[in-house]
Order: C-alpha cells, then sequence, then structure tokens
C-alpha cells in the first residue's frame, strides 16, 4: 500500500550523521550512545546496529533485558552494553554470562550481581547519586558499596569497569557542586584502595556545554536523535538533523458550510465555507489533546493548525480553499525542510521536551527506516536476516 | 518478593462491565470497542473477556487493528468492525480476515464491493465533521448502495453508523434526527439496514433516544466514566486497569535538596525518596510530578520532581517503605487505590487520554 495511515520515518543516515558530528566534537573523549526507551521510540535494534555499523563501541540501554535483546541479534561482546536500572527482582544471570556492564546503587544490589556470578567476572559501574537523587549510592553509603566491590574483584566475582553519575542540569552551579562531589567520591575510592578506570558524568546538554565534565566519556542520546536540549538552540544551529519524521495521509476532505462544529465538544466552527481534512493521528498515537491550538501541521509545504479537539484515533484541520486531497502527504513534524514543524518545536508549543514527543509515538505508528542502502547489520536486520 | 511493575487488567471486572453496559443499553445491543490497544488494556485480551462475556461485535478504528484482534485468535463468528482506512484501502485483507468495513465514501464503497466482502455499515457525518459522509454525498452514497445491492453483489449494506459530538443534549439529538434522514434517504434506495448505531458510552448512558439498535460503547467497558461529574461507581463500573510498580530505592534527602532533573521540587524538610521505575517514556507525563500521589501500603504519598524518561520519585517521609514494595499508580478507588482521573486532571485532560497513551514499554498482565 502506498499511503499508509500514518507511520514514522526513521532516518538512519541522519542518525550517522549526527554520531559521527557528536564524536568529533567529542573526540578524544569516548561516546556512550544512549538508547534507553526503545531508542527513544525509535526502535532499539535498528538504531544500534546502524551504530554498530558506525563504529560505536558503548551503547546504554537502561534495563538488562534491553540489552539482551540487543546480544541476541548479534551486538557482539565489542560493544559494551550498558545498564543501570534494574528490577529488584531481576536475576542477574544472563547479563553477566553475556558481558552486559552493570551499574549497581548500593550494597544489596551489588551482592545481588556478586551472587549470580559463575564462571566469568561481572562488569561493573559504581552508580553515586550527586544529587539527582534516581539512583546511585550517596556520599554516605559510597564507602560501603567501594569495599564491596573492591573485595568482590579481589576475589575474581566482578570487574570494576567504571564509575557515574547522573547530573540534574538544574542549574550550572547545581552542576559543577555535583560533579565536586563525584570527583571527591572517585577519590575515596582510590583512598580505599579501588582503582577506577573510567569515569562518566556529562550526558547531552553537559557534554556540549561543560567540557570539564567529560572526563573519561560523554553519554549522548537526544543530540543523537537530532533534539538538542538547550534554550534557543535548534539542531540546524548545531548542524544535528532530526532522525523522525512522523507523517499520514489525509484520510477524507469534506466541504462543509460555515458555522459548522468540529469534533468533539465543537470546540471549533469554521467562520466560512471550507475544506477540512481528516488526519488519522489521535491521542492514542502520540498526539496529546493539549496539541489543539499549539500544534500546526504541514500540508503540501503550508501549515494547518488543528481544527477542534484532537480524538484518539484523528483530528481534523481547516484548510480553507486550498486543494487538499484525500491521500495528500501530512508532515506532523520533522526536519522543517518542508515547512513542517521539527520535534524540538512540538516540545516548546507543548510545554516540555523533544524526548517526551518521540518516546511516546504509539505502537500503531510503523516506524520505517531510510537510509540502509549501506551494507552492514542494520541492513541484514531489516532484511530479516539477523 | 518485588511488586510487579507494569499493568494489571482485572479480566473480572471487564466481564461484569460488559454485563452491566449491555443490561443497561438493552434491549439494544453492544459493540464492544478495543481499538487504541483496548484504550490502553491490551487488546486482544479486553477482546476476550467481552467476547467471553457474551459480546458478537468488535470495534477498532482501522483494518490493522482489526487484523491483529483475528491473529490473536478472535474467531469469525465475532464480527468487528473498521471504520477508519488508508487511502488506497482495497479492502481485501477485510474480506480475507472476515472484517466488516464501515464506508464513508462512494470510492470506498465501490472498494469494498469489490472486494467481496459480505457486508459493509455506511457511515454518515452527522455533525462531528469527522470520518463520515456529509449530508450534500449522501445522495449520490445511497444511490451507488442501491445499484450495489440491486446489481446482485456479494455485499450487503448491514449497518448505517455515525458518531457524536457529545456537545449537548439538544446537538445529540439534532444529529440523531440526522441519522434518522439518512436512514430515510437509503429506505428511498431500498436499503434499510439490520443495525443502525450512533452512540458511545457518553450518550448510551445520557441520552437514551440515541441508543439504536446497538451502541458502540469502549470507555464504560473498562470500567470508566465518561462524565466529569460522575465515578465508576455511580455507574455502577468497575476500574480495570490498575498500574503498580516496584519501589527500586529509597533515598533519603535533607531540607533544600532538590529531586530530579531541573529540580522542580525541593524538600522542605529532611525526608525520603522511593524511586519507582516508570517514567514519561511509559506513558506518564513528565507534568504528572509534583501534582499526583501515589499509594504505598495504606498511605498515599506525593509524586516530586520532574518525571523522567524511565522514573519517577515519591516522597515517603519518615513510612516505613522498602525496596520491593509495591506502589499504585492508579486502580479501582473502591479498594483505596488512586482513581486515573486525578491524574487526568492534574494535567488538565480526561481519563480517556490517560489510559490510551500508557506505553507498549509497559508490561501487561490480566488476572
Amino acid at each position: 500500500m502506498n499511503a499508509p495511515l500514518r507511520r514514522a520515518e526513521i532516518d538512519l543516515d541522519a542518525y550517522r550523521a549526527n554520531l559521527d558530528l557528536v564524536r568529533e566534537w567529542m573526540d578524544p573523549v569516548e561516546l556512550m550512545a544512549i538508547m534507553k526507551a526503545d531508542a527513544y521510540g525509535h526502535g532499539l535494534e535498528p538504531i544500534a546496529l546502524a551504530a554498530v555499523d558506525a563504529g560505536i563501541r558503548w551503547i546504554g540501554v537502561l534495563t538488562v533485558p534491553a540489552a539482551l535483546r540487543l546480544r541476541s541479534i548479534g551486538v557482539s561482546e565489542d560493544v559494551h552494553l550498558f545498564t543501570w536500572q534494574h528490577d529488584p527482582a531481576l536475576d542477574f544471570r544472563d547479563a553477566i554470562d553475556s558481558a552486559v556492564d552493570i551499574g549497581v546503587s548500593n550494597v544489596p544490589e551489588l551482592q545481588r550481581v556478586i551472587d549470580a556470578v559463575d564462571q566469568r567476572p561481572a562488569r561493573v559501574h559504581l552508580g553515586f547519586d550527586s544529587g539527582l537523587h534516581r539512583d546511585g549510592a550517596t556520599p554516605e553509603t559510597w564507602p560501603a558499596l567501594v569495599s564491596l566491590a573492591l573485595d568482590a574483584q579481589r576475589a575474581g566475582r566482578i570487574e570494576v569497569v567504571a564509575a557515574y553519575t547522573h547530573l540534574a542540569e538544574s542549574s550550572d552551579q547545581d552542576d559543577t557542586d555535583a560533579v565536586a562531589l563525584f570527583d571527591a567520591a572517585v577519590e575515596r575510592a582510590d583512598d580505599l584502595g579501588l582503582d577506577i578506570p573510567t569515569e562518566h558524568v556529562a550526558a547531552s546538554l553537559a557534554g556540549l556545554e561543560r567540557k570539564e565534565f567529560r572526563k573519561d566519556m560523554v553519554r549522548m542520546g537526544a543530540n543523537l536523535f537530532g533534539i538538542p536540549g538547550a534554550d534557543g538552540v535548534s539542531a540546524a544551529d548545531l548542524g544535528l538533523e532530526p532522525v523522525m519524521t512522523l507523517t499520514a495521509s489525509v484520510a477524507k476532505t469534506k466541504r462543509v458550510p460555515v458555522d459548522t462544529g468540529v469534533s468533539y465538544d465543537y470546540t471549533y466552527r469554521t467562520t466560512t465555507e471550507t475544506t477540512l481534512a481528516l488526519v488519522p493521528v489521535g491521542y492514542a498515537d502520540g498526539v496529546p489533546r493539549l496539541a489543539q491550538g499549539r500544534i500546526e501541521v504541514a500540508i503540501a509545504g503550508k501549515r494547518y493548525p488543528i481544527a477542534g479537539r484532537v480524538a484518539m484515533d484523528q483530528f481534523l484541520v481547516d484548510v480553507g480553499d486550498a486543494d487538499v486531497r484525500t491521500g495528500d502527504a501530512v508532515v506532523l513534524f520533522g526536519t522543517g525542510e518542508h515547512d513542517e514543524m521539527t520535534v524540538l518545536e512540538w516540545g516548546e508549543a507543548l510545554g516540555t521536551i523533544g524526548e517526551e514527543i518521540v518516546c511516546r509515538i504509539g505502537a500503531r505508528v510503523p516506524r520505517e527506516y531510510q537510509g540502509h542502502g549501506v551494507e552492514g547489520h542494520v541492513a541484514e536486520y531489516l532484511r530479516g536476516e539477523r | 518478593m518485588s511488586a510487579f511493575t507494569g499493568i494489571t487488567v482485572d479480566r473480572e471486572a471487564l466481564i461484569a462491565n460488559y454485563g452491566r453496559v449491555a443490561e443497561q443499553v438493552a434491549p439494544s445491543g453492544v459493540i464492544a470497542v478495543v481499538k487504541a490497544n483496548g484504550y490502553g488494556h491490551g487488546a486482544a485480551e479486553a477482546a476476550q473477556a467481552f467476547v467471553d462475556a457474551g459480546a458478537e461485535w468488535l470495534g477498532v478504528a482501522d483494518i490493522d487493528e482489526a487484523v491483529a484482534l483475528r491473529q490473536a485468535g478472535i474467531d469469525e463468528g465475532v464480527r468487528i468492525l473498521a471504520w477508519l482506512h488508508a487511502p488506497d484501502e482495497d479492502f481485501r485483507r477485510a474480506a480475507r480476515y472476515g472484517i466488516t468495513p464501515a464506508v464513508s465514501s462512494v470510492s470506498q464503497l465501490a472498494a469494498a464491493a469489490d472486494s467481496e466482502v459480505p457486508a459493509v455499515h455506511i457511515c454518515v457525518d452527522t455533525g462531528l465533521s469527522r470520518n463520515g459522509a456529509v449530508e450534500s454525498e449522501w445522495a449520490e452514497l445511497f444511490a451507488t448502495a442501491g445499484r450495489i445491492v440491486r446489481g446482485g453483489n456479494r455485499t450487503r449494506v448491514e449497518g448505517l453508523m455515525s458518531h457524536l459530538a457529545n456537545s449537548s443534549r439538544a446537538d445529540d439529538l439534532d444529529q440523531d434526527a440526522a441519522l434518522q434522514r439518512a436512514l430515510d434517504g437509503l429506505a428511498a434506495n431500498g436499503i434499510v439496514p439490520d443495525m443502525v448505531h450512533l452512540a458511545a458510552s457518553a450518550a448510551s448512558i445520557a441520552v437514551p433516544e440515541t441508543r439504536r439498535d446497538v451502541a458502540r460503547v469502549g470507555l464504560a467497558l473498562y470500567g470508566l466514566s465518561p462524565f466529569a461529574d460522575r465515578t465508576s461507581a455511580d455507574l455502577g463500573l468497575r476500574p480495570a486497569m490498575r498500574v503498580t510498580a516496584a519501589v527500586l530505592r529509597t533515598v533519603p534527602v535533607r531540607a533544600g535538596e532538590g529531586v530530579s532533573y531541573g529540580y522542580t521540587w525541593r524538600a522542605e524538610t529532611d525526608t525520603r525518596l522511593a524511586v519507582i521505575g516508570l517514567g514519561y517514556a511509559d506513558g506518564f507525563d513528565r507534568d504528572f510530578g509534583n501534582r499526583v500521589s501515589v499509594r504505598i501500603g495504606d498511605r498515599t504519598f506525593p509524586v516530586v520532581g520532574r518525571v523522567a524518561m524511565n522514573a519517577m520519585h515519591v516522597d515517603i517521609g519518615d513510612a516505613d517503605v522498602q525496596v520491593g514494595d509495591e506502589a499504585v499508580l492508579w486502580g479501582d478507588p473502591a479498594n483505596g487505590d488512586p482513581a486515573v482521573e486525578e491524574w487526568a486532571a492534574a494535567v488538565g485532560t480526561i481519563n480517556y487520554e490517560v489510559v490510551a497513551r500508557v506505553g507498549r514499554s509497559v508490561e501487561r498482565r490480566t488476572t
């Protein structure tokens, strides 16, 4: 079928270009490509394989099950897969067997990892809570975590790969304070006799703006998807390309008279005789009800606001007398090349961030991958060979 | 023992709700609507529960959803209606999988007849301005339908449907009157559909005159109220979705310390936080932070700080909360759980949106 109801086009060339650009900026610091939340809604497997094809050595995926999905499609152990949020009931055996890097936050968690070790030692990153209060050991509990790690490493049960923290990006001063706490923690580990080979602290925003926070490795997610995080900075300003373009096909057009009520509760009424175009994407697909009055979509290079309430499966646009027909392409967000909004602009218009928009594009929207003509793992995967 | 992180759908509640709705709209029938992954509850499981409760009809938005139900094992003894179609839909899949399309235009009707689907419903716009045929198109559409039927085609016109705007009782009754004009138009072309359907959850309860032959009911079957001023219990319904998460960690914070990205919340006194592993990527708005509460044990505690991509924080004070404990985001208020409507109101939306947007990343299980 040529004109699907809706789709998210994922441009793997754009992803690779962003990856190359960011690596150039970070050089010689290592880059960990963050792909949690199903690669921010872009689809974990194709994004990961595209990154592997581009030579990435570190991938962050949040959870062990996600890391194991990547190992199962042939992401080799040369590529380190970092995980750091674990269900309290998780059995770490498969992660250890598959050489998945495990971030640990506290003594009981590390003990569970140690207890799960059979033959090969577990690869462990020690998490430190520098103020975000999400994961990591607090300054008070850090020495006990380090001591346990030291003992387990000496016993050959684990290999301490790194120490890490997450920054809150609340203010420059807060982040400076947080990194100072982290530095003190690493020093404390050293005092206790534990060598920390790698330190990673900064994510997308701080990695760009605070060179001194880059340490040995920077973790980046949003920038790689073309969604920069700094106020007032567009992807284009930085040379990044948005990776996801959300499109739909006009499912119906209708000519209606003046003062026609549109969608639930008739919150919009036509002011002249006009044409309404039905866009088959609704809040279940990731266009929030809040988008009414805030979002415009592009049809043939022209912007139209949403008319009336966004419904579960669809919304309408008032296209006036424009020659819009059933089957015409509607671009909801994309690169901006065809006068559509970018996802960054969606985030701003909806009082949130672009990451929330792309992560929440729903399951009914098929992801279609473009730019994988090159040979490599991702091409094999998309042909169903992995 | 660690708590389950994900959605637990109460099958008995789905079955009871179906019974309640069926009884209320009788002698009209019910089309059980399971679009948008069963309003976030899991389409196949919800559909099976409704079928087990006696549903003969299921409704979805598009043919992909309908095919997925067939592939999940809903057999062709159960009818499935789909009404939102791709522009060049040829309806061959609909024919192959025994799916009944509702068509809104002459070209859709002709394509459906060519595909030899056994039956179609005709969808007309009586005021919502969405995907039905507008009144100016009816004459041609109904004449085409008449020709198809008289021509001995395999496809019969089984139903006529429209969708209400729920704007007001008067507007809904105006739409019902417009639907009657459509019925008269069809009759003039020799077609008397067996199934006329207009009302969805709200009108099937509030405007009984619009029930016609069958009501298309979604939200109420999941145990939720379509009305701002009436609860599930008021309507005799039981919310079927319960969202829980295991506490991943507890952490003490000192007065003045900030929490989560941007430090949008700071502790007023020394306190403790619990972290749970659900975030905006899972369908929980970034803006829920500082606006909603979760239940842990017998108490409720506020969600504080910005909801992150995969985690949120709860201020637990000095309560005895341990790693692995269950936090209930929402469930059935009759059991003391927070109501999903509290979450909806916190961000200025409706329960429909909150349940439908819980992400595919969240594990779903049925009890």
